[in-house]
């Protein structure tokens, strides 16, 4: 192969050969005998390379970049003959310190790569650095992309079969009770994959993985002495790069390589991969925050700025990313396309995506640019787009969130309806038979369909489902605030006690509310989304926002799933009954009647085609029809719901069908004997009891 | 800012890596003695290209005596297995526990066969 022309040194600084190099891609790239270097600074007046050896405190070479080596706003240099392996580099920015005009340069700091694909320096979860030797903390390093990716690829499955299950890295296998040989890691949550495949589900949804420090903002509780973390992540330092703490080969600096292999895993066993991430602020906090990266690059560029180079705060914490910004948009959009094409990622959920809406000065648009480009991107159009329709600036976008016919999101107003009926509130049945169809009130005027309501009962955010039905107040004295931190509108029930009980009446209770929680969820049109654990009762003994807590209150104890088996069982035997019947899945609103003459969706109560919709009414049934003509399947799939979260048992009779069809039990969340029917019972053509506080499931 | 690098590190010691062939009937066997890492890879990528992989039923890498290898070592054995046939076999021999660890948890394990011994050979 013929050598390229430009493959070749043009000068020497400081002893290494160099050449000016190319703008794209940002970041560093390989090229012919060294390193393409390029670096994004609109104000910055000029940009050094520093060079470190892998560990070491200080750098082995600076290189400034001459003025020539610039293109535009991107300063770009070739550098020959370094060891990428062992290779960590940062830049320094020289320009003005002027926070009222929104810049913060400081040629002091050293600065990590905003594109770096592979972070070191926090190899280790929990290894404390010397904060005072280290000078370069988050240290950039160069990444081989080569993985063998054999014949994988993004499944694709479609949005409305989706089943998603939300985990933690760290805290999935981190106890002890899980058994694996690696945990807390990629590599153990591989190790846990033939669980995932017993259990049914067919998505996981990884909270943050993008590198973040579990030091920041960590304390010592003043009472008990234990260590608090930022466990969850939710505070990205490298949007390209994966936590190295998270991989057992971390320490080595194999991290992308067991991220790849845990992600070929998981297609390989019928796994769609989707990821949280958290553009909405980064981990540089506000004016008293470190500068790590941007605030160092462009700080102006970077950050929503207030007229006077304040941080404007939209996402709680500090700063906010100034997501609709040409230069930020282009990194969001290189950031994901990077993801979906390098790690086969199949769906992205967004944090606070309410602020990828705003616009410089936080002011919300109604035709937002990024989330326009997210849309329509290329290489993104096949990807899982799920929003977390607000910010913590007041704006609540359930239902409203600018969608461009993609977007699915976060249906906030399906947990907390779904969660007042189950404790059986009050005037929430009508509210109750929109959620179950997938939301039309929310979706179907704008176009879109069942599939744009991501269905949540519980999430990483609030009680775990067993603390739901546990506790009436949250108990977070562990996060060390007093308990001040945490929701407050919980709409959870103690089913008689606050907490640990050996009452068997409130125990089997709250067994049983687990089980209907899970029974509507599941049979639930929209896509259904619970958290790791709670398919066998994880408990966080009533802390809701343990986002600091890296300890067994958090971490899944792999004992309960022996210990309550039956709603394992349960849980099973529901997301097979879900895949096995299309009409809970149907992706459109429709009430068109069927070839047998029911329409698609009904709704009733004790009585058959009469539902109560009265404030006072704790009782709805709903049935769903699918006309198989014309899909190669002869029969009609039908399932009947019935949901009585009254204190009483009810006569509910059933709508009569036609063709000989007869209504059969396949769940019954009341039926002392146990909540899988394992010979369908046959169905009185009258009708049936159904028991307080209770879920029937039948199919005909 | 100081000229000169300060207390040695990797990337300024001289690292070695000897590999020695021996070529069976039955199978080629490499033995690797130092460290596998960016600077001596070549080396090992051209010795994998001289032995004439295309036609190998069995390549046999010897570790014992490796002290180090870095993902540019572990690329090389992948290298090796794509080049192979496909129903050939590339067997590690021995090698520390943090060299299979990794093979093992980055997926780079799915080319090879790692065993302790070569009495552990099947």
């Amino acid at each position: 192969m013929i050598e390229r022309i430009d493959g070749l040194p043009t000068n020497i600084i400081n002893g290494y050969k160099v050449r000016p190099g190319k703008p794209l891609p940002f970041g560093v790239s390989h090229v012919p005998n060294g390193l393409n270097f390029s670096a994004y600074t609109s104000a910055g007046t000029g940009c050094t390379l520093v060079l470190f050896s892998r560990g070491v405190l200080e750098p082995f070479a600076e290189i400034e970049f001459p003025k020539s080596y610039r293109i535009g706003d991107v300063f770009c240099m070739i550098v020959f003959d370094l060891d990428y392996e062992d290779l960590e580099y940062g830049y320094r920015i020289d320009g003005p310190f002027q926070p009222e005009a929104g810049h913060r340069f400081n040629k002091e700091c050293i600065l990590m790569d905003p594109y770096t694909k592979l972070v070191s320096g926090r190899d280790v979860w929990g290894e404390e650095p010397d904060w005072n030797a280290q000078i370069y903390h988050y240290r950039s390093r160069v990444s081989f992309d080569d993985f063998d990716w054999e014949d994988d690829s993004p499944l694709e499955f479609p949005p409305e079969d989706l089943l998603i299950y939300e985990a933690h890295v760290r805290g999935f296998t981190k106890s002890a009770s899980a058994k694996v040989a690696h945990p807390g890691t990629y590599a153990g949550l591989a190790e846990k994959i033939p669980y995932l495949k017993r259990l049914g589900i067919n998505a996981i949804e990884l909270m943050p993985i993008f590198e973040f420090d579990e030091f920041e903002n960590s304390r010592i509780h003043p009472e008990t002495g234990e260590k608090l973390y930022n466990y969850w992540g939710y505070s990205t330092l490298g949007f390209f790069a994966p936590k190295a703490a998270y991989a057992a080969t971390g320490r080595h600096g194999m991290q992308v390589d067991e991220l790849k292999q845990l992600v070929k895993n998981l297609h390989s066993n019928g796994i769609e991969v989707i990821l949280d991430v958290v553009f909405n602020h980064t981990a540089e906090g506000n004016e008293n925050g470190p500068t790590l990266s941007f605030k160092g690059l462009d700080n102006k560029t970077y950050y929503m700025l207030t007229p006077e180079g304040y941080y404007f705060n939209f996402s709680g914490t500090g700063n906010t990313l100034n997501c609709n910004n040409p230069i930020v948009r282009s990194l969001v959009l290189d950031c994901l396309r990077y993801w979906a094409s390098e790690y086969h990622i199949d769906g992205f959920r967004f944090d606070l995506a309410s602020i990828l809406g705003r616009d410089p000065l936080g002011y919300p648009l109604s035709n937002p640019p990024l989330l326009e480009s997210l849309a329509f991107d290329p290489i993104l159009s096949a990807c899982k787009l799920i929003a977390e329709a607000w910010d913590a600036g007041g704006l609540y976008q359930v239902g409203s969130f600018p969608a461009f016919g993609r977007w699915s999101e976060w249906n906030g107003k399906y947990r907390d309806c779904l969660r007042k009926f189950l404790k059986g509130d009050a005037a929430q049945v009508g509210e109750l038979a929109q959620r179950v169809q997938g939301s039309p009130d929310l979706y179907q005027s704008s176009g879109r369909t069942p599939a744009t309501s991501i269905n949540f009962i519980t999430c990483h955010d609030g009680f775990t489902l067993a603390d739901l039905t546990s506790f009436n107040e949250k108990h977070n004295s562990s996060n060390g605030e007093d308990n001040r931190d945490g929701g407050n509108d919980n709409h959870s029930w103690n089913c008689g006690a606050e907490g640990w009980t050996d009452n068997a009446g409130i125990l089997a209770l709250r067994q049983k509310q687990m089980m209907n929680a899970f029974a509507l969820l599941l049979t639930s049109r929209g896509v259904p989304m619970f958290v790791m654990g709670d398919e066998f009762g994880r408990s966080q003994q009533g802390n809701n926002n343990a986002y600091c807590l890296d300890s067994s209150l958090s971490w899944v104890d792999w004992l309960q799933l022996k210990a309550n088996h039956q709603l394992f069982d349960f849980v099973t035997s529901l997301i097979a009954f879900r895949k096995s019947h299309p009409c809970l899945r149907v992706n459109k609103f429709d009430t068109t009647i069927t070839t047998i003459g029911l329409p698609s969706s009904s709704f009733h109560g004790t009585s058959a085609w009469s539902p109560d919709w009265s404030q006072e009414s704790r009782q709805l049934a709903w049935m769903f029809c699918l006309d198989g003509i014309g899909t190669g399947n002869s029969d009609v799939d039908l399932v009947y719901v019935i949901a009585n979260m009254a204190p009483s048992t009810s006569w509910f009779s059933c709508p009569e069908l036609p063709n000989g069809l007869r209504w059969c039990v396949a769940f019954n969340t009341g039926d002392p004997a146990g909540p899988v029917l394992k010979h369908e019972a046959t169905v009185d053509k009258h009708g049936l009891l159904v028991g307080e506080r209770s879920v029937i499931i039948m199919t005909a | 800012m100081p000229q000169q690098p300060f207390a040695p590190t990797r990337a300024s010691q001289k690292m070695t890596l000897n590999i020695t062939t021996e070529t069976l009937t039955s199978h080629v066997s490499l033995f690797l003695e130092g460290e596998v890492d960016t600077t001596s890879a070549p080396q090992l990528l051209q010795t994998l290209t001289e032995i004439g992989l295309a036609e190998l039923a069995e390549l046999r890498i010897h570790a014992m005596s490796l002290t180090f290898m870095s993902s540019a070592g572990l690329r090389a054995l992948v290298y090796a297995k794509q080049k192979m046939p496909h129903s050939s076999r590339l067997i590690f021999v021995g090698g520390s526990a943090d060299i299979q660890e990794v093979i093992t948890r980055t997926g780079l394990g799915n080319a090879v066969m790692l065993v302790e011994t070569v009495d552990d050979i099947p």
